[in-house]
């Protein structure tokens, strides 16, 4: 287990998930400069919809027809929650000084995970979310748990139709504007509300993929799964050049991979045996965001050091 | 801005007043009736002749309005208590007493199961206080131009004063020691409420009350008061502070009181980085926890591995330094850099924190601090021979372990208000509100943003760990789960946050009365217990649309958050792409 070739795969399987919710927080980002503290929230809405939707299915349906439905109500759960929060809570405060947005995204990060908490059927503990029967396989030496098949078909899938998107669409190219120069892009004749929405959206639902990960990867989801994984993704966005979409996806990958070395790893070096191990690998991730920072402040594939302000 | 003077029901004003004096006296009377025939209703509200519970918040609405329309008539001896000559406050106050006089009612109704449960006295209570409403309703109120489709919107920008009458100086200060003997009274019967209804009565009555007080113009003209006094207003203000153990007879109180004050000081300390240097923290309890575990590994703690004990002052100065050196550490790579790395890079510290005390438990980490049990059985402390554990008595009156701590946490509050008013209007204050404004300018003015914000961040550090070394000994034990980012009760870094916003940025009281307000409610309010959070939550994100700058605002925090309020000229649009979010 301990080889090297299999805590790299690990590290990158959960790279990719941090990734995906990375996307939402660097897209959101790019265009209203907002660290949209409740895209962690957003992530665990996804979850419970698509434990919802597996709940409704009947019993015996076989994963092959679950897994499209339930990520389909997964995507929209989240992204109707994503939408109506940019429209009611944000919205309303755009141009308000910078620490109003922020405190809002605080409060309804706590009111969704409250929401669900305490009205969602059973869900003051985590509750059981399905996983992919069968045995893991073996390929060229690494070990992959079936569960993790949908994460590694998912992730690439979904960065492919995102970079399409962005470079080739209309919507795309007015979204590549708006976060260049909205008050620009407002006089080009661009929607800059509609791009604003949409970006939330698109951030919304590669969370919910993500989500549905989450919950094939663990085989539960829980209303507090937001908060560490939401600070991790933005740590992902941050180390990879917040703004930058394959930015988040790579920062993602360099962070999982962190994560998954530590844990193999630092017991080996001199002096550190005490500090290996899975309940070490958080603060492992912290201490490479605090590096990153220090040396390359505006992440790996960050051309610019943010300072619009 | 222009306002009208026109009353919201069309009636005589001679008749206006008339009938909000007698609903006013009627109010008044119905206090001492009976308002329900059984005790089962908390507080006893059975007897005729004497007031209890919710009755005597109804009485005190009751006087207030009716001083205020005898005020508004002119009657001499009482037009000190109306200086503005608005009839505003009038208006509040009577709102006030229908308010919590129908709280009151529907309370029973709720608790006993039906109307049928009230006695006379308790519908004449009902229709006296909403006779004063319909009569203070009558009267000319000034109304905010725009509001007059919804009728109620009252003027928000307040007239000036007319000049006050000049009081020798030794009245004016004797005004003040008055005025905060009846803040620790109120305060002292917010604390001591023994049960929901009463709690929620009274903040219902405290809120219009402050209202009409204000709008009447006597809290103006006493704010103008401590402003000329303010070396007596401040020792006033901890003197009643101070008074508030000798008023309590059991412990009980006392250590929520010390409680709140460890809140509250924490909160203050938030307030230098947030408030003046406008720096996001979101993992400040963090620090309180490095303090308290500093704290407790120095104390002599039988679970400590450090078997030193360090006397109080030493253990002080080893709180606040370590909680320093981490707000160096995190602050020093982060602070380069646009505030929002900051916000997440501390939002990760306080996780950090908490995973990390959690590991140190000897088997996934060195043994230091007991991982999830704490470090239990912290001693009491000893300060020149006086134990703080244990009973004393002081002028006739026993001091329990709570008030012998809230005391000393008194000092270290004062010590905290000292450093934010002397820094606050220092050159460094300054440079912090410039750096907040906008820290391009200032920086082109020659400040130094990065050394500056440091020095903040740090000091905000230094402080909350001051707070903790004394949270560490009145809770006995640490723990890693009492400094989290969100739980139900305070104090955790959202909470503070939230102390510092609802309060008000940038002002001393505004966090003091913010943290009161945010540890008492989840106290005394047990029924919303599963719902708390959610609460706060959805106060957050309301307070943020309607009253951004807090409930103690700020002048300019005031006038940055109502821009649009401001006529135009005064602030072009095209400087405000520049300080806001934009898009």
């Amino acid at each position: 287990m301990h080889e090297l070739p299999q805590q790299l795969a690990n590290g990158l399987i959960l790279g990719a998930l941090y990734g995906l919710v990375a996307i939402g927080y660097t897209m959101v980002y790019g265009i209203v400069q907002l660290i949209n503290f409740a895209h962690g929230e957003i992530f665990m809405v996804g979850g419970f919809g698509a434990l919802t939707a597996f709940l409704a299915l009947p019993g015996g349906t076989s994963l092959w027809i679950a897994i499209p439905l339930m990520l389909l109500a997964g995507i929209l759960v989240s992204t109707l929650v994503a939408v109506g929060a940019e429209r009611f809570a944000y919205r309303p405060l755009r141009g308000a000084p910078r620490l109003a947005p922020l405190i809002t995204a605080i409060g309804l990060s706590i009111v969704l995970q409250q929401l669900v908490f305490s009205f969602y059927p059973d869900a003051k503990k985590a509750r059981v979310f399905p996983k992919i029967p069968g045995d893991p396989f073996e390929l060229a030496g690494i070990t992959i748990q079936r569960s993790d098949i949908f994460l590694i078909i998912a992730a690439p899938l979904c960065m492919m139709i995102l970079g399409w998107f962005v470079a080739k669409t209309r919507s795309g190219r007015a979204m590549q504007a708006t976060s260049q120069d909205p008050d620009t892009a407002k006089l080009m004749g661009i929607d800059t509300d509609r791009i604003i929405v949409m970006a939330f959206a698109i951030g919304a639902a590669f969370a919910a993929v993500a989500a549905v990960a989450y919950g094939l990867r663990t085989g539960q989801v829980d209303s507090r799964m937001g908060i560490l994984l939401g600070l991790k993704a933005f740590t992902a966005a941050v180390l990879g050049g917040i703004g930058n979409i394959y930015g988040a996806m790579l920062g993602g990958l360099a962070l999982g991979l962190t994560e998954g070395l530590a844990t193999g790893y630092i017991q080996h070096v001199p002096g550190m045996d005490l500090f290996g191990g899975a309940a070490w690998k958080d603060v492992w991730a912290f201490v490479l965001l605090i590096v990153v920072l220090l040396v390359r402040p505006q992440g790996l594939l960050g051309e610019r050091v943010a300072d619009r302000a | 801005m222009s306002t009208e003077t026109t009353p919201v029901i069309p009636l005589p004003l001679g008749a206006a007043r008339a009938v909000t004096a007698v609903g006013a006296l009627a109010t008044t009377a119905s206090a001492f009736l009976a308002w329900t025939w059984t005790a089962d209703f908390p507080g006893d509200l059975t007897v005729t002749g004497y007031p209890g519970g919710l009755q005597w918040l109804t009485l005190t609405a009751g006087l207030l309005t009716l001083v205020l329309a005898l005020a508004s008539y002119g009657v001499p001896g009482l037009r000190w208590t109306s200086p503005s000559g608005s009839d505003n406050g009038l208006l509040y106050a009577a709102f006030g007493g229908a308010a919590v006089t129908w709280f009151t009612i529907i309370a029973i109704a709720i608790d006993l199961n039906g109307l049928a449960n009230l006695e006379p006295g308790g519908w004449i209570a009902g229709v006296a206080s909403l006779v004063a409403l319909v009569g203070a309703l009558g009267l000319p109120v000034d109304r905010h131009p725009k509001g007059t489709s919804w009728g109620l919107r009252l003027a928000k920008t307040d007239q000036p004063l007319p000049t006050a009458r000049q009081l020798p100086s030794t009245v004016e200060v004797l005004l003040i020691v008055v005025a905060f003997a009846i803040g620790l009274f109120a305060i002292t019967f917010g604390i001591d409420t023994e049960y929901g209804e009463l709690f929620t009565g009274y903040l219902i009555l405290a809120g219009f009350v402050i209202a009409a007080l204000s709008k009447s113009g006597l809290l103006p003209r006493l704010r103008a008061l401590t402003i000329k006094h303010r070396p007596i207003a401040t020792g006033a203000a901890f003197a009643a502070a101070a008074g508030f153990p000798f008023t309590q007879t059991s412990d009980q109180y006392t250590s929520v009181a010390a409680n709140i004050l460890i809140f509250a000081t924490v909160a203050l300390g938030l307030n230098i980085v947030v408030g003046l240097a406008g720096l996001l923290d979101l993992g400040y309890v963090a620090f309180l926890g490095v303090g308290a575990y500093a704290a407790a590994l120095v104390s002599g703690s039988p679970a400590s591995p450090i078997h030193v004990q360090f006397p109080f002052w030493a253990a002080m100065l080893t709180g606040a330094a370590a909680s320093m050196v981490f707000g160096v550490l995190i602050g020093a790579p982060t602070l380069r850099l646009r505030g929002d790395y900051l916000a997440i890079v501390t939002l990760g510290f306080g996780e950090i924190f908490r995973i990390t005390m959690n590991n140190l438990n000897g088997t996934t980490g060195p043994k230091i601090t007991n991982g999830a049990n704490g470090i239990p059985r912290i001693p009491d402390l000893e300060i020149l021979g006086f134990n703080l554990g244990q009973k004393h008595l002081i002028a006739g009156v026993e001091l329990g372990r709570f008030s012998n701590y809230y005391l000393l946490m008194l000092v270290v509050t004062a010590f905290v208000v000292l450093v934010f008013a002397r820094v606050g209007n220092s050159r460094i204050g300054r440079a912090w509100v410039a750096i907040r404004e906008d820290e391009t300018a200032a920086e082109a003015m020659g400040i130094n943003g990065f050394r500056l914000k440091l020095l903040a961040f740090a000091l905000g550090a230094c402080l909350a760990g001051l707070a903790g070394t004394v949270q560490a000994h009145v809770s006995y034990t640490v723990t890693p789960d009492q400094y989290t980012f969100a739980e139900a009760l305070p104090p955790n870094s959202a909470f503070l946050l939230a102390a510092v916003i609802l309060g008000g940025m940038g002002t001393i009281s505004g966090p003091l009365v913010g943290a009161t307000l945010l540890f008492l409610v989840p106290k005394k309010l047990e029924f919303l217990s599963n719902y708390q959070l959610l609460a706060f939550g959805i106060t957050l994100i309301i307070l943020m649309r309607v009253r951004p700058e807090g409930m103690i605002a700020n002048r300019r925090a005031k006038l940055e958050f109502h821009e649009a309020d401001i006529p135009a000229q005064a602030s072009p649009p095209s400087e405000s792409a520049l300080t806001k979010t934009g898009a």
